[in-house]
């Protein structure tokens, strides 16, 4: 069995124009190509070995656990989005895959086609929540296909935090998973976003994420990456509004025989605006990780204020890191600062814990969380952190 | 008190000073366009060996397969068939500048090679089209036993270092343009150092294109044997004419165990020259292979010197520095292949845009299984001159081996306010302060050069400004 247009029919109830837009994202799926290692965004991604259409068997058809408030403040919708689709469609309709296109490539053709799971969220103008949303995706066995995807829309001063927690079990049979997000921040708004993956070992986990920044909008996007054989991540931020602020930050673990792969976007479009990205990752065993992220200034986006940095920790003999920061200045009143850096664990701060009689196995655990910190100190989530830090512990020994 | 530049007319300089051309007087001109029989005639008319003939027509073979690039620089429209391949200007080689024939002496006389060549060089090469018109070497050193000829005569003068090498370190089948240069190669340098001996002053070559629609194919070839240092400089000038010439040489060099070798570029073609351009070094047990490439001229360069450290201890270093004017776009950078244990590596380039110019840096770092206890720095700075100019930064990097280190970090940036403003305040205007300013962008690259070569390219940078400002 292979997912086909049968398997649309799975997905009962929805809304003539989502049902037509999956059968166009289907055709767009059958109609492209593999990416091939002639690709530059594949070249170091080897996906030979996946056939996503052998997951034929589509999770969370009715939705997920969404960890509810007990209140939420007056006219914010928070819904499964596939019944947001049904109930809301003159706010979902316009914006659904508008920043994802579903012909970028195969897997954001098969995404768009079958997504399942997934939240929309609704905040309107100058609504507050204080604590934090939290969206949870937990798989239930191998051999499936479990397609989240959130929509997020900010209204102008809107301020809120949402957690996407992508969850399974590490003795699960092989799977395909995505987790993709569409998030509007609106003029004035400020949004948290954070996306922990999480999946079991033998998972193949392709997410887009991408979001747009109205006028002195305020994204701070955080991914912790743990999980699946093979995850491959895109995190692109358009900041097409004057002030728009984006931190774009990320921590990974690679270990065993893990891949990860991240692809990132500052796109500033217009002046005055301003990002940051920071991806640190720590590498063990035979896991190899690829970062490649471009800092792109358009002709008039003068003023703007740009930096982007990946720091890789090796931690092993034979892990494999490569790290490609690139940069497109087309405007010549900017401030663009990009780094590189790939290394071990640095001897010197080894021994000098070391000869404050404290443990090897202690030193190093110390070293790569002091590592991470600065990233992880800046998650908006206590349960966010914690559940970090309990699988570095595990990880290090 | 700093000295104020002169303003000068930065089109009529060039040519004046290079942008001139002779009347073409060729005894043989090869007919338009690249096919078997092209190939064929320049291999008889050199007299080749028939191992050369064979290579050339199977890299032939292996360019037409070759897709083109389809990344970097616009390629498209470079018409291989609509240029010369091959042109002869003189049917004999000079050891004296009275001996060359009067057309090609006023060329290099014009460009003050004789000067030059009095004053501080150990030998001189001059290529004028597909032939090396011109070579001389102090006489100390060829009793040394330094080799220091056109790459032409080095295969018929010595055939079995020429044929040991030749060809080993850029392969045909490396990309399209070194397949074209293999086919069609003509002219260079072929300098061998032997064991032990220094070559304390630099050698040079001048690169000249004078007729139009011509493709220069030179082939460079230098073997630095054993403990020994040799600093080689190449120039690179041609008249502005209205069509497109072609510029695809291939460099290859081998610096042995503990030696040194410094490879000085000034690239100062005229921008209607395509300049593609394939260098490659491999350095074995703490050698040292150094590239300094400026690249000033050409509509399109795509360039990136590398160094494949093959031995421990071998260490490899790029300065690069390009400078794009109105449409002109230098696609430069290098790149450092660890293979061997305790390698270490650093490239650092400084580019410059205006004008609506476009400078890439390109790079690659790759440490391979093995390449333990490697280090490499880069770092890119990035000067943009004006809104309408654009930089791009693509750093490619690759660590498969243990315990390295690996560090890159570019920054792009407009002339500081700050600086601007403290020189102003101090009486000097505003063209003249950003020239300082540029000129002290890329000390890092000019002090690395021999004096008179600073001082020229200071020049030129203060040309280029002058054009923008005012």
């Amino acid at each position: 069995m292979t997912l086909t247009l049968d398997s649309l029919d799975a997905l009962q109830g929805e809304p003539d124009w989502l049902g037509e837009r999956r059968r166009g994202a289907l055709a767009t799926y059958e109609r492209l190509p593999m990416p091939s290692k002639t690709d530059e965004e594949w070249r170091r991604t080897d996906i030979s070995g996946l056939n996503p259409a052998q997951f034929s068997e589509l999770e969370h058809k009715n939705g997920f656990k969404l960890d509810a408030l007990s209140s939420l403040p007056r006219g914010v919708i928070l819904e499964p989005l596939r019944v947001a689709a049904e109930k809301h469609p003159q706010l979902v309709e316009p914006l659904l895959f508008s920043l994802i296109k579903a012909d970028r490539d195969r897997f954001s053709a098969l995404h768009a086609a079958f997504f399942t799971g997934g939240t929309f969220l609704y905040v309107p103008d100058g609504v507050e929540i204080v604590e934090p949303i939290i969206g949870q995706h937990t798989s239930h066995g191998g051999g499936t296909a479990l397609l989240p995807h959130t929509l997020i829309v900010a209204g102008r001063g809107a301020r809120f935090h949402y957690l996407d927690e992508y969850i399974g079990r590490d003795d699960e049979p092989a799977a395909y998973r995505s987790g993709s997000a569409e998030i509007f921040v609106g003029e004035g708004a400020e949004v948290g976003y954070v996306a922990v993956q999480k999946w079991g070992r033998n998972a193949w986990h392709f997410a887009d994420q991408r979001a747009r920044l109205e006028k002195d909008a305020r994204l701070r996007l955080f991914n912790v990456t743990l999980g699946a054989r093979f995850s491959k991540t895109r995190v692109e931020a358009s900041l097409v509004g004057q002030g728009s602020d984006a931190e774009l930050k990320a921590i990974y673990f690679a270990s065993g025989e893990q891949f990860f792969d991240f692809h990132t976007l500052q796109d500033h479009q217009v002046g005055n605006t301003r990002s940051d990205l920071l991806f640190k990752g720590a590498l063990q065993d035979t896991a190899r990780t690829v970062y490649a992220g471009l800092i792109r200034i358009e002709k008039g986006a003068a003023r703007s204020d740009a930096y982007q940095a990946n720091r890789n920790l090796v931690l092993s003999d034979h892990a494999k890191a490569t790290s490609i920061p690139m940069l497109e200045i087309d405007n010549n009143d900017v401030r663009c600062t990009h780094g590189a850096t790939v290394g071990p664990v640095d001897p010197q701060s080894m021994f000098y814990l070391q000869s404050r009689g404290i443990p090897a196995a202690t030193a190093k655990r110390m070293i790569v969380q002091g590592f991470f910190g600065d990233v992880l100190d800046r998650i908006p989530f206590e349960h966010a952190r914690s559940l970090i830090e309990a699988d570095l512990e595990a990880r290090l020994g | 008190m700093a000295t104020v530049p002169k303003q000068i007319d930065v089109g009529s300089d060039y040519k004046e000073k290079y942008g001139f051309f002779v009347p073409e007087d060729y005894i043989f001109k090869a007919k338009r366009g690249l096919n078997p029989e092209i190939v064929k005639e320049i291999s008889w008319m050199k007299k080749e060996p028939e191992w050369m003939l064979k290579f050339r027509l199977r890299s032939l073979e292996i360019f037409r397969k070759k897709p083109m690039p389809n990344w970097g620089a616009d390629l498209s429209v470079i018409d291989f068939e609509n240029i010369f391949y091959y042109l002869k200007a003189s049917d004999k080689q000079s050891t004296t500048w009275e001996d060359l024939p009067p057309d090609i002496k006023k060329t290099y006389d014009r460009l003050g090679v004789p000067e030059a060549e009095r004053k501080f060089l150990a030998g001189v090469s001059a290529q004028y089209e597909s032939e090396v018109v011109y070579h001389s070497l102090h006489e100390d050193l060829s009793k040394k036993g330094v080799i220091f000829t056109d790459t032409d005569s080095a295969l018929r003068d010595h055939p079995e270092l020429f044929k040991e090498y030749f060809g080993t370190v850029i392969p045909p089948a490396d990309n399209k343009f070194s397949a074209l240069n293999s086919a069609v190669w003509s002219g260079g340098s072929f300098i061998y150092v032997p064991k032990g001996v220094r070559v304390d002053i630099p050698l040079q070559a001048y690169f000249r294109i004078n007729a139009e629609n011509m493709g220069q194919f030179e082939r460079t070839l230098i073997i630095c044997d054993e403990g020994s240092f040799v600093h080689y400089i190449e120039g690179c000038t041609a008249p502005i004419y209205t069509t497109d010439s072609l510029h695809s040489a291939v460099v290859e060099i081998i610096v042995k165990k503990n030696a040194r070798c410094r490879y000085t570029t000034i690239q100062n073609w005229s921008t209607n020259v395509f300049n593609l351009v394939t260098k490659r070094a491999l350095a074995y047990g703490d050698a040292t292979m150094e590239w300094v490439d400026g690249n000033l001229g050409s509509q399109i360069t795509m360039k990136y010197p590398s160094v494949y450290l093959m031995e421990p201890g071998a260490k490899g270093d790029v300065l690069s520095v390009a400078f794009a004017g109105k449409g002109q776009h230098q696609d430069a950078g290098g790149k450092m292949i660890h293979v061997a244990p305790n390698t270490t590596s650093t490239i650092t380039s400084k580019s410059i845009s205006k004008g609506g110019g476009r400078t890439s840096y390109r790079g690659h770092i790759k440490m391979y299984p093995g390449a333990n206890n490697s280090k490499s720095f880069v770092k890119c700075d990035a000067l943009l001159l004006d809104d309408e100019s654009r930089s791009d930064t693509y750093p490619y990097n690759d660590v498969d081996a243990e315990n390295v280190t690996l560090g890159h970090e570019a920054t792009v940036s407009k002339v500081s306010d700050e600086q601007l403003f403290y020189l102003m305040s101090r009486g000097i205007t505003r063209s003249e302060a950003e020239t300082m300013i540029v000129n002290g962008f890329i000390e890092p690259f000019t002090k690395e050069l021999p004096l008179e070569y600073a001082v020229e390219l200071n020049r030129l940078i203060q040309l280029e400004m002058e054009g923008s400002v005012g």
